[in-house]
């Protein structure tokens, strides 16, 4: 399976998830939760950025399939 | 007789035999939770009321020649996220001490239907772990304790359903995997535990951590006794439409007579404590006895990511209401009161691409399986960690991407006792299958415990 190259840093996409995140719970946290918080996010950025790094078909479905709905059957 | 440290079949074959009843037994072990299970934290709610009615029936229908089969009369326990009438049922968690259903966990209703009896509630870690804690303090009830070592973790999230087996509180018990929450347990506590292909145990009434990644199965003192509950527990149910329509029969016949095609993820146990790579080392020698051991090459692919982010994504929407709410900060385990903050920075493009790779690590999982019976590989790279410490830091990949491929893809997978550090704490080993070789894998414990002996080893209780 062919792979992007290595991903650029992700450091800003971090910090601007950083800040959503600090903005909706920040007022609940103490400074030493949200460093910890922050650890996560770059965490996620990590994760996000190793599955970016892989390049799929456009008919790569995901496995999870939509299947409609009819009470009587 | 004495019931304790005595096998599922051992225990079906004296209740038909009459050499001990429902209700003698029943006693037996509601004494022994009672007086034990706090030791481990191991007990959420002795269900002694509903035992005794339900021990009482199996004396009378078996004594009437009415016998349902090998569950029959014969104590379990639940881990405490399935719903059962006439107790609370707490998921763990300090803020839902007083949570109660008014309906059984289709598994709570099947194994009643099989004849055996509930006779405790037992703990877990909070929210079976969804929160992200990195310490074993992380349950209302307290750390699990391992009997094997008094500053040893139980293993989690199944916490008490691994202890209460271990120290023959309960002759097996329910527990649920997500990512390693049966295997974990398992190995800390020297036990047998079955992570079921995925949908093939209803969650119809157990807490949902991740839908796409949750299963319930059984821990026992041996593979066989895991087999003769996955017979009870699996099947379909209209109730949850991820339990597959697929049947299952235990096929308890005789392992030893065939010849296994092993796999090893090459470098598997590197990275693992040296007792467990010493014990995985002389596992293989073994293993040798029941067929071949070829190393095997994985596919490139981000394991780790794949699963981790489906994890933390579907945790995050399962449990909004507790995060959003601040109704976190209630838990025990600090780091639970703010760390699935961070989970709103997944992004949906991130998530679905978890889900399309997910389809690449199933596929990769496949090709390499159907040329085997199943891997092999440690329950777990490490012995108990201490109670007191922080033994991951969520930040840093895992050392488990056995749990990452076989849970992202759903694949069954058993944990047995193979060995013991110098201070006394089990090492284990696991067998991993193709999706719904359920069979195969306990064939292969099987016929590992009927050449080896660690599982007839059991921890000083008394």
């Amino acid at each position: 399976m062919p792979r992007m190259s290595e991903p650029a840093a992700t450091s800003r996409e971090a910090d601007a998830l950083f800040e959503l995140v600090r903005g909706r719970y920040g007022d609940r946290l103490t400074p030493e939760q949200l460093e910890s918080v922050r650890r996560g996010v770059a965490a996620i950025v990590e994760h996000a950025a190793a599955l970016r790094a892989v390049r799929l078909d456009n008919a790569d479905e995901p496995v999870q399939r939509f299947v409609p709905f009819r009470a009587d059957e | 007789m004495n019931p304790v440290f005595r096998s599922v079949r051992e225990l079906s074959v004296a209740v038909r035999e009459r050499r001990v009843s429902p209700v003698e037994l029943t006693d037996a072990f509601l004494d022994r939770l009672e007086r034990l299970g706090p030791r481990y934290n191991a007990v959420v709610t002795v269900t002694r009321e509903r035992a005794l009615d339900q021990a009482r029936r199996a004396e009378g229908e078996i004594a009437a020649g009415r016998w349902r089969g090998p569950l029959h009369g014969i104590p379990y326990g639940a881990k405490d996220l399935l719903a059962a009438t006439g107790a609370p049922t707490t998921w763990g968690a300090a803020p839902l001490r007083g949570q109660t259903f008014e309906h059984d966990a289709t598994v709570i209703r099947r194994l009643e239907a099989a004849g055996a009896v509930l006779v405790a509630k037992l703990a877990m870690v909070e929210l079976a772990g969804g929160m992200g804690y990195r310490q074993p303090n992380a349950s209302f009830t307290g750390p699990g304790i391992s009997p094997w070592g008094d500053d040893a973790w139980s293993g989690g999230s199944s916490s008490g359903s691994g202890s209460a087996v271990a120290a023959g509180l309960v002759p097996f018990a329910i527990g649920s995997e997500t990512w390693g929450s049966i295997l974990s347990p398992a190995a800390y506590c020297g036990v047998s535990g079955l992570r079921p292909t995925y949908g093939r145990v209803s969650r119809h009434g157990a807490m949902a951590l991740c839908w796409t990644l949750d299963k319930l199965g059984p821990l026992a003192l041996t593979a066989d006794d895991c087999g003769l509950v996955l017979d009870a527990i699996a099947g379909p149910d209209p109730h949850d439409p991820s339990a597959a329509a697929r049947p299952f029969t235990y096929d308890d016949g005789d392992p030893t007579r065939r010849r296994f095609r092993f796999g090893m993820v090459r470098g598997i146990a590197d990275g693992a404590e040296p007792a467990v790579r010493e014990a995985f080392a002389a596992s293989l020698e073994t293993l040798a006895k029941l067929g071949t051991v070829e190393e095997v090459t994985l596919a490139d692919l981000p394991y780790d990511a794949v699963t981790r982010t489906i994890l933390s994504a579907e945790a995050a929407s399962a449990f909004e209401d507790l995060i959003e709410s601040g109704a976190i900060a209630g838990l025990t385990a600090p780091e639970d009161h703010y760390t699935p903050y961070a989970r709103d920075a997944i992004l949906a493009k991130d998530y679905i691409k978890a889900l399309r790779l997910r389809a690449h690590v199933m596929r990769e999982a496949d090709r390499v399986l159907s040329r085997l019976d199943a891997l092999v590989a440690p329950g777990r790279p490490a012995t108990a960690p201490p109670l007191g410490r922080e033994f991951r830091d969520l930040h840093r990949p895992s050392r488990d991407p056995m749990g990452a491929i076989g849970n992202a893809a759903g694949l069954p997978a058993i944990a047995v006792p193979n060995g013991f550090s110098e201070s006394g704490l089990p090492t284990s080993l696991q067998f991993m299958g193709r999706a719904w070789e359920d069979n195969t894998v306990l064939a292969a414990a099987r016929a590992w415990q009927a050449i080896t002996d660690f599982h007839l080893r059991h921890p000083t209780i008394d």
